[in-house]
C-alpha cells in the first residue's frame, strides 16, 4: 500500500466522528438511582428500571442534563430548549428493554464547532492543494445531510413539525460554488477557511452536528471468542451495571480531512470534557469511545464516495492509525478498480489492519418514536444560564492566558491547560513567576511530571509533589545553580522524600559551580590531558567540543556548569 | 351481623375502626366469599390468603395498640394482575409471565396498602390488557356474575367481576381504552379512570404508556371516591415522571351539588350505529335525572371524534410493540428450551409466550412504526389526538361534564364477537377519553329492559377535574337508588349475593 501522504495528494479523505462519552462523574444512572461504577461486582448496581423489568418507568437525571448543556455550550453549540427522548428499538440482550432511550431529531445541543490548530509534523498530512477555495467547496459538499448521516435521523427530521422545534434542514447535496454560507444551521461568521502558516501549521473549523443524550447499554463479555468478540465464543455474559449509564454522543460533520485532524479533535474534545468535569474521559476504560466514518473521493470531486465505519479506535494512536490504514486501504481498492462496500470494520492494532465486522446491506429499522414515558423538555433560560455560569475557564482560554501571563511556549501551555489537575499544579507553582523561571516550571510539568506519574502510577492529585517544591526546583534550574541532569535527579529525590529541593541539592553537594576561575583550572587540566582532541577542534571538527565538555564535567564530578565549560573551552581553543 | 357482601368499603372500615368487626374476620369473610363464588365467576388468577391475613392482623394489632387507623383499614382489595405486588406473581394473564414473581410493589398498590387495604388476590384480565372481554386471558375466561354465559368486559374483567360478585368491595383496574369503564358497565359496578397522570403508573406493566391509567372499581360512588383519595394521597410519585400532584378531595366531592351546572350531550354519540336502545334509554334517563337535580343539558359537538378509534389503534399498538419488546425470555419470563442461538430463542419464546391478540397488536405496532409507514400513520394519529383533545377542551368551555354511554351494549356472550375489529368497537365510547387524557366514570343506572342486564352511563370531565366525576356520579346514583332499584344502584349480582362470607 502507498504511504498516507502520497494517497492524500490524489485522494481527499472525508472523515466524520461519532464520540460517545459516559458521564462518569455523576453519582447515578440516567433514568434511575443506581450508582455509577466501573469496578463493582457485575450486576450489583441494578434495579427494576435499568433491568427493564415489567412496570418500571424512567425518571431523567437532572444533573446529566446540566452536563450535556455544559458540553454543548463549551463546544459552541446552540442549546435547544425544547427536545424529547425517543425510543430506538433493537433486539439484543445488552439493552434490557430491547430499546434504547435516546434523543430524536432535536438534541439538547446542536450546530456547534471547534477550531483545530494543527501544528508540527502531523500538519503535513493535509496536502497543499487542500487549502483556500478548494476547501470551501469540499466543506460545502460534505455535510451530514449529503453524507446521509443516518436514515433514521433524516426520517425524524421530516416529522419535526409536530411536536418539536423544526430541526434545520440538511444541506442540499449540490451546495453551490463552495460558499460557506451554504452551511445552513451554523453560525458561518465564526468560520474561516484553513490557511497554511509559514511553519506549516494551520487552523481549521470542525463543525459539530449535535450532542445528544442517551443511555449506555450493558457490557457483554463473550467467553472464548477472539479479543472478547462473539465469533467463536462459547458463552456470553452480561453485566447490567453499565446499563443506563448517562452517555452523550457527539456527531461531527464530515469536516475532518486527515487522521491527524481526527486525533487532534478527539484530544481537544477530551481536554474540554475533562475541564468541565463531566467524565473521567478514559479511552482505556471505555468511558470515551470513538467511531470513525471515512470515505475517499478524487481531489476536486464534489460527490462523496462510499464510507466505511471504523470501530475499536480506543486510543488516540488507534484513532490515527486506524483511519490512516483505512484511507490507504480504500485508495488501493479504488485504484485497482474495486468497490468500497458500506460496512463496519474493526481496527486490529496488533496486526495494524481493519477487518470487516458486518456489512450493512439495508438500513436498520430502529422504529424510532417519542418515548411516551418521558415528557418533552422545556429548558428555561435560568437553567441554561446556571449551567453557563458553572463552566470553568476552558483549555483554549487557559492556554492563551498561560502564554500571555507566564510567557511560556504555546505548545507547553496547551498541554498543561488540557488537564485541570496539571493546570492547577502549574498555576500554583508558577504563581508570580514569568519568563525563564515560569518556562522552567512548565518544562518540569511537561517533561518530568508525566514520567514520574507513569513510573509511580499515581494521579496528579496525589502524586506527592507540592507546588512549592516545583517552584523551588525551577528557581534552582533557572539560576543555573544546578544542571538539567541534576534537575532530573532532584525531581526524583523530592518526589520520593518530599524534601525541599534546596535541601536535597545542599545535602548532595550538587550545587553547580559557576565561578569561572575555578572552572578555568579544570578546563586547563582537561586540555592538557586531551591534546589530540584539542587539535581536532582547531582543525575544524566542532563536534569534538562535546567530548571535551564531558571530560570537564567528569573532572568536576558533575558540579561544573556545562554551558560555562563550553564557553571557556571554545575561548581557550580559538 | 350481616353478609360481607352487603357492606360497602366505607361501612367495613367504619365497623373495623369502631371495633364492631376485626380486620381478620373481614378478610376471612372475603376469602370465604371468594372460595364460594370462584367456581362460577373465575375472577381471580391468584388468591393470597397469607398476604391478606397478615395485613389484616397488622390492622387489628394497630387498633389494639391504640393507633389511629388509616381510612380503608381492613378493607379487602383485589388487584389486576398487571400490577406488581411483592409476594405475588404478576402474570398479565400471559404464558409469557406465568411464573414471574413481582420483585417490587407498584405505587398504586402500595398506596392502597398504605391506606390499610388488605390484598386478597390478583384478578384476571385480557392478556397484557389487550381486549374487551377478558376472554384473551391465557389461563381461563372470567364470567359475568349477572350471567355466567356472558363476559364481564375487559380488559379489567376480573376486577369488575370480583366487585360485582361481592368477593371484594373494591378493586384496582387499568384503563388504556376503556378497560375500567367498559367492564364496570357490563358488570353493573362503578369504575373510574382518572385523568392521565393522576395515579402513578410505576409498577403497572405498560400497554400504551401515553394512554394507561389506573383506577378503582366499587359498588358505590362513595367507595370509588375513598379509593381515589387513597391512590392520590402521597402526591406526585418520584418513580413516574408523568405523574402529577392531585389533592385527595374525592370523598369531599360526594356532597357537591350539580345545581346550575351544565351537562353536555354529544348527539352523534346517542345516535351511533351499534348503540342498543336499552343503553341509549338508560343514558337518557341518567341525563334527565341530572336535569331534575338542577343541571342544564347542553348539546355539544366534537367534530373529530370519528378519528378516535383509528388514532387509538395506531398509538396503542405502536406503544404496545415497544413496551412488550422486553419480553424475550432472556432475563425472565417464558424461555423456549433447546434453541440453537439467541435469535431463535427470542423468536420462539415470543411465539409460544404470547397469545393471538398480543401478537396481533405487536405485529400491528411493529408495522406502524416501520420506516415509510410511520410517517403516514403515527404522525396522522398524533394530529388526530391533538384535534380530539382540542375538541374536548372547547366543549368544556361550555359544559362542566359530558354524559355518554360507557359501552354500546350490555354484556355479550362468550365467543359472540370473534372479529377483532368488531370487538374494538365495544370501546367506541371510552377510547376518545384516553386519547384526550381526561377522566371518566361509569355509573350503573339499572337493568336493561330487554336484556335484564346492567346498563350504565359514563360521565367525563376536563383534565384534573376528576372530582366532578364523583359529584356528578353521586348525583346519578342518588337519583336511581331507592327508585326502581335497591340502594346502592345495583349491588351484588343476585346469583352471588350472600353466598359465603357471613360476618358474625
Amino acid at each position: 500500500m502507498k504511504e498516507l501522504t502520497e494517497v492524500l495528494r490524489d485522494w481527499e479523505a472525508v472523515i466524520g466522528l461519532e464520540i460517545h462519552t459516559e458521564l462518569t462523574t455523576l453519582d447515578t444512572k440516567m433514568f434511575c438511582g443506581c450508582k455509577l461504577s466501573h469496578d463493582d461486582e457485575p450486576n450489583t448496581n441494578v434495579c427494576p428500571v435499568c433491568l427493564g423489568l415489567p412496570g418500571a418507568l424512567p425518571v431523567p437525571n437532572k444533573r446529566a442534563i446540566e452536563y450535556i448543556v455544559k458540553a454543548g455550550i463549551a463546544t459552541n453549540c446552540e442549546i435547544q430548549k425544547h427536545s424529547m427522548f425517543y425510543r430506538k428499538h433493537y433486539f439484543y440482550p445488552d439493552m434490557a428493554k430491547n430499546f434504547q432511550t435516546t434523543q430524536g431529531p432535536v438534541a439538547f445541543a446542536m450546530h456547534g464547532h471547534l477550531d483545530l490548530e494543527v501544528t508540527g509534523r502531523g500538519a503535513a498530512e493535509r496536502p497543499e492543494c487542500a487549502f483556500g477555495e478548494a476547501e470551501a467547496a469540499s466543506l460545502a459538499s460534505a455535510s451530514a445531510g449529503a453524507v446521509g448521516l443516518s436514515a433514521d435521523l433524516s426520517r425524524m427530521a421530516g416529522e419535526g413539525a409536530w411536536d418539536e422545534t423544526n430541526p434545520s434542514p440538511s444541506v442540499p447535496a449540490a451546495a453551490s460554488e463552495g460558499a460557506l454560507a451554504a452551511l445552513s444551521g451554523y453560525d458561518t461568521a465564526a468560520f474561516a477557511l484553513p490557511e497554511r502558516h509559514e511553519d506549516g501549521s494551520y487552523t481549521v473549523p470542525i463543525r459539530i452536528l449535535r450532542i445528544h443524550m442517551e443511555e449506555d447499554a450493558a457490557k457483554m463479555v463473550h467467553v472464548g471468542g477472539e479479543e472478547g468478540r462473539i465469533g467463536g465464543a462459547a458463552e456470553s455474559l452480561i453485566d447490567y451495571n453499565r446499563c443506563g449509564t448517562p452517555l452523550i454522543e457527539l456527531v461531527t460533520e464530515p469536516d475532518l480531512r486527515t487522521p491527524e485532524e481526527a486525533r487532534l479533535f478527539m484530544e481537544k474534545l477530551r481536554r474540554i470534557f475533562m475541564t468541565l468535569g463531566i467524565s473521567d474521559c478514559s479511552m482505556e476504560k471505555g468511558s470515551m469511545r470513538c467511531d470513525g466514518n471515512v470515505s475517499l473521493r478524487r481531489r476536486g470531486d464534489t460527490r462523496l464516495g462510499t464510507k466505511t465505519e471504523l470501530k475499536n479506535l480506543n486510543s488516540f494512536k488507534a484513532l490515527h492509525d486506524g483511519l490512516a490504514y483505512e484511507i490507504c486501504r480504500q485508495a488501493e481498492v479504488l485504484e485497482e478498480g474495486g468497490i468500497i462496500y458500506q460496512e463496519t470494520r474493526h481496527w486490529e492494532p496488533s496486526r495494524k489492519r481493519t477487518v470487516v465486522m458486518r456489512v450493512k446491506e439495508t438500513a436498520d429499522d430502529y422504529r424510532f418514536f417519542p418515548d411516551p414515558d418521558l415528557a418533552p423538555f422545556d429548558l428555561t433560560d435560568e437553567f441554561i444560564e446556571h449551567c453557563r455560569a458553572e463552566i470553568p475557564e476552558l483549555p483554549d482560554a487557559k492556554r492563551d492566558r498561560y502564554e500571555h501571563d507566564f510567557g511560556i511556549k504555546r505548545a507547553d501551555a496547551e498541554q498543561i491547560a488540557g488537564d485541570p489537575a496539571v493546570a492547577e499544579l502549574f498555576e500554583e507553582a508558577a504563581s508570580g513567576l514569568a519568563g525563564k523561571e515560569a518556562q522552567t516550571v512548565a518544562n518540569l510539568v511537561v517533561n518530568e511530571l508525566p514520567a514520574h506519574l507513569k513510573a509511580t502510577g499515581a494521579a496528579v492529585e496525589d502524586c506527592g509533589i507540592a507546588p512549592e517544591q516545583l517552584r523551588s526546583l525551577a528557581k534552582l534550574l533557572a539560576s543555573d545553580a544546578i544542571s538539567s541532569n541534576q534537575g532530573h535527579e532532584v525531581f526524583v529525590a523530592m518526589a520520593e522524600t518530599g524534601e525541599d529541593p534546596e535541601q536535597i541539592v545542599d545535602a548532595r553537594g550538587m550545587r553547580q559551580v559557576n565561578d569561572t576561575d575555578a572552572l578555568q583550572a579544570t578546563v586547563d587540566e582537561v586540555l592538557a590531558r586531551c591534546s589530540d582532541q584539542a587539535q581536532q577542534y582547531r582543525d575544524g571538527n566542532q563536534k569534538v567540543i562535546g567530548f571535551l565538555v564531558g571530560q570537564c564535567m567528569k573532572a568536576s564530578r558533575g558540579t561544573g556548569n556545562p554551558k560555562l565549560f563550553n564557553e571557556l573551552l571554545r575561548k581557550a581553543l580559538s | 351481623m350481616a353478609a360481607f357482601d352487603s357492606l360497602s368499603a366505607r361501612e367495613l372500615a367504619a365497623a373495623i375502626s369502631a371495633g364492631d368487626l376485626s380486620a381478620r374476620e373481614v378478610a376471612e369473610a372475603s376469602l370465604e366469599a371468594i372460595s364460594a363464588r370462584e367456581s362460577e365467576v373465575q375472577a381471580f388468577l391468584q388468591v393470597t390468603p397469607e398476604l391478606a391475613l397478615e395485613a389484616a392482623d397488622r390492622v387489628d394489632a394497630a387498633r389494639a395498640a391504640g393507633d389511629v387507623l388509616p381510612p380503608l383499614a381492613g378493607v379487602p382489595v383485589a388487584v389486576k394482575d398487571n400490577m406488581n405486588l411483592q409476594g405475588t406473581r404478576t402474570t398479565c394473564a400471559s404464558r409469557m409471565l406465568e411464573s414471574y414473581e413481582s420483585p417490587y410493589t407498584a405505587t398504586c398498590v402500595q398506596r392502597m396498602l398504605d391506606a390499610g387495604c388488605v390484598p386478597v388476590g390478583k384478578t384476571n384480565m385480557d392478556e397484557f390488557a389487550f381486549g374487551s372481554s377478558t376472554d384473551t386471558s391465557a389461563f381461563h375466561p372470567t364470567n359475568n356474575p349477572w350471567d355466567v354465559m356472558r363476559v364481564p368486559g375487559g380488559s379489567s374483567g376480573g376486577s369488575a367481576a370480583a366487585v360485582a360478585a361481592g368477593e371484594v368491595p373494591i378493586s384496582l383496574g387499568s384503563d388504556t381504552g376503556g378497560s375500567i369503564r367498559q367492564p364496570a358497565a357490563l358488570c353493573g359496578v362503578v369504575g373510574m379512570k382518572p385523568t392521565y397522570g393522576a395515579v402513578s403508573r410505576y409498577g403497572v406493566v405498560a400497554f400504551g404508556s401515553s394512554l394507561d391509567q389506573v383506577g378503582p372499581f366499587g359498588r358505590t360512588v362513595e367507595d370509588v371516591a375513598l379509593a381515589m383519595d387513597a391512590l392520590v394521597s402521597g402526591g406526585h410519585d418520584r418513580c413516574d415522571s408523568t405523574s402529577q400532584e392531585v389533592e385527595p378531595v374525592f370523598a369531599r366531592a360526594l356532597s357537591g351539588s350539580v345545581k346550575g351546572c351544565r351537562v353536555g350531550i354529544i348527539p352523534s354519540f346517542m345516535e351511533a350505529d351499534g348503540l342498543t336502545s336499552e343503553v341509549r334509554r338508560g343514558v337518557e334517563s341518567a341525563a334527565r335525572a341530572l336535569e331534575e337535580a338542577g343541571a342544564e343539558l347542553v348539546d355539544v359537538d366534537l367534530p373529530h371524534l370519528d378519528a378516535a378509534i383509528s388514532a387509538y389503534y395506531v398509538i396503542g399498538p405502536a406503544e404496545a410493540f415497544s413496551n412488550l419488546a422486553r419480553f424475550d425470555g432472556i432475563r425472565y419470563g417464558y424461555q423456549e428450551p433447546d434453541c440453537r442461538n439467541l435469535a431463535e430463542q427470542s423468536a420462539r419464546s415470543r411465539a409460544h409466550g404470547f397469545g393471538a391478540e398480543a401478537k396481533r397488536r405487536q405485529m400491528l405496532g411493529a408495522y406502524l412504526l416501520s420506516s415509510g409507514i410511520y410517517d403516514k400513520y403515527y404522525y396522522a394519529a398524533q394530529k388526530a389526538r391533538t384535534l380530539i383533545t382540542a375538541d374536548y377542551a372547547a366543549a368544556y368551555e361550555r359544559v362542566d361534564v359530558i354524559i355518554m354511554p360507557a359501552s354500546p351494549m350490555v354484556a355479550f356472550e362468550h365467543g359472540a364477537i370473534s372479529d377483532p375489529t368488531q370487538m374494538y368497537l365495544s370501546d367506541m365510547y371510552t377510547i376518545s377519553i384516553n386519547i384526550a387524557g381526561n377522566g371518566g366514570i361509569t355509573v350503573p343506572v339499572g337493568l336493561g329492559e330487554s336484556s335484564g342486564l346492567p346498563v350504565a352511563a359514563q360521565l367525563v370531565a376536563p383534565a384534573f377535574k376528576d372530582e366532578r366525576l364523583i359529584t356528578f356520579g353521586a348525583a346519578v346514583e342518588r337519583a336511581f337508588s331507592g327508585a326502581d332499584f335497591s340502594a346502592p344502584v345495583l349491588g351484588v349480582a343476585p346469583a352471588c349475593a350472600g353466598k359465603g362470607g357471613e360476618l358474625a
